[in-house]
């Protein structure tokens, strides 16, 4: 009866920052409509796309996501008018700055899935897991999580000299 | 960044002009302090040492003659109008001596209702530019101790200002450095350039020097120092301090004026305003915004357009 699960060397962990109205309601539907879609994607509510600040998003990486995806409603379909006008500029530009500071951009996914669209979320978070399954763990964030104080190293001979006289 | 660079063989730059400046200065100072025009003046004097200068508030007309302007006088005088600075008293209608770059973080401050137009008024001066962090405070202005920001500079003479005192020598040819910075960053590969920042942002001992002097870091509660929840880690370690680095640019982008205090004062010679090069040119390149000497009542983020590019989001 049911599909043999494949099984994988790497689950990959995704945050969906989506907003209430549309893209959770859309999370929902697939439910009810018992579509399945990786179940590596934790998925967060807000009340719209504008309230997901991009900290939120560096945030979910520093403690370990492997891939982050903000969706929300259709330009013109927002509760509040315009939250998500707002919040496809602020986005483009942080995608702008995540990539002039050398963050993969393939693993952070922007999309826009209405209440209607249970089909179209499947979509994108199977696409998306299957993607960052490919590229393997985010190390970037999770590296400088474990780093310690000062990555500089003794480099001088005063500085050594220093060090062995604590 | 700006210390270990000797760049080409350097040329002295013609600082006559500074003279001309100062004696417009004081001139301006003692009559609108003297008529009432002003309660008071913003402005630089001489520091401690020779050959450095320091922020001065005059109030008394007869210390209008302490006010100076040379190549030393590199800070941001626009600070001291904003809300973070409450020890200086706002009554009445305050004068300021500001640079092309200083008039833009003006202009910024007004167009987020920080200020009003009429109640400063803004001496301007002609600058060829100042000194960079390296300079020795006896060695005169050359091509080659030039702050970096000054080599691209497009306000060497303000507009809009009350008063514009002084004219432009003629300077010699500058080499964009930053520029050239910003074009190398753009080339490498995504993991080259985090290990460029990374290197960079290890150094940070998070002493919030770039805040505390940015003219739009005027938030009363800045999101970086809060807890429960924590936004962003405030001990001095990388995965904090790259947060913090990117929170920066971020809550900056669209609104820095590109006077590169930041810069000028990180202790430990972090290149941050090639982060708010790369925020000023996704916002030319997406939004055709610029920042400039006219106040406009929405940046570029505070506002959108229903055919923005979308073409990143499925």
């Amino acid at each position: 009866m049911h599909e043999t699960k494949e099984k994988h060397d790497f689950e990959p962990k995704i945050v969906a920052f989506v907003c209430t109205w549309c893209t959770y309601a859309g999370a929902d539907l697939a439910g009810t409509s018992r579509l399945q879609y990786p179940s590596n994607v934790r998925v967060l509510k807000f009340p719209c796309t504008g309230r997901i600040d991009p900290v939120f998003i560096l945030r979910a990486f520093q403690r370990g996501a492997d891939g982050v995806l903000v969706s929300g409603c259709h330009p013109g379909d927002c509760h509040y008018m315009a939250g998500n006008l707002h919040a496809r500029r602020r986005f483009a530009a942080f995608r702008g700055l995540l990539d002039f500071v050398g963050v993969d951009l393939n693993r952070l996914q922007f999309s826009w899935v209405s209440a209607a669209e249970g089909g179209k979320w499947v979509e994108v978070v199977t696409e998306l897991t299957e993607r960052i399954r490919a590229m393997g763990p985010m190390e970037e964030f999770k590296t400088l999580e474990t780093e310690e104080c000062w990555s500089g190293a003794l480099a001088t001979p005063e500085l050594q000299e220093a060090y062995n006289q604590i | 960044m700006n210390r270990a660079e000797k760049l080409e063989t350097a040329i002295p730059i013609d600082t006559s002009c500074y003279a001309a400046v100062t004696d417009a200065i004081r001139n301006e100072a003692a009559r609108i302090l003297s008529d009432g025009t002003v309660t008071a003046v913003v402005g630089y004097k001489a520091g401690r040492r020779a050959g450095t200068t320091m922020p001065a508030i005059v109030t008394d007309p007869e210390k209008a003659g302490d006010l100076i302007f040379s190549p030393a006088c590199v800070n941001n005088l626009a600070l001291y109008l904003t809300k973070a600075k409450k020890d200086v008293v706002k009554k009445g209608r305050i004068a300021i001596v500001a640079k092309g770059c200083d008039m833009r973080a003006l202009a910024g401050l007004m167009g987020e209702s920080q200020l009003k137009r009429e109640e400063v008024f803004i001496i301007g001066v002609v600058c060829a530019g100042v000194k960079g962090s390296g300079a020795g405070n006896g060695e005169p202005l050359t091509t080659g101790n030039l702050a970096r920001k000054c080599r691209e500079c497009t306000v060497h003479t303000p507009e809009g200002a009350d008063l514009t005192a002084g004219t432009m020598p003629s300077l010699p040819e500058l080499t964009p450095v930053e520029a050239r910075e910003m074009a190398r960053l753009e080339a490498m590969t995504p993991a080259e350039r985090w290990e460029f920042w990374k290197e960079q942002f290890s150094r940070c001992v998070r002493c919030m020097a770039c805040r505390q002097v940015c003219p739009f870091c005027y938030c009363e509660q800045c999101l970086c120092d809060k807890n429960r929840p924590q936004a962003v880690e405030s001990t001095p370690r990388p995965a904090g301090n790259m947060a913090w680095h990117i929170v920066r640019a971020m809550h900056l982008a669209g609104r820095c004026a590109g006077c590169a205090e930041c810069e000028r004062v990180c202790p430990m010679d972090i290149p941050l305003n090639l982060l708010n090069r790369k925020m000023a040119q996704e916002m030319k390149e997406l939004y055709g915004f610029e920042t400039g000497l006219q106040p406009v009542e929405k940046g570029p983020l505070a506002e959108y357009k229903d055919n923005d590019d979308q073409s990143f989001i499925k």
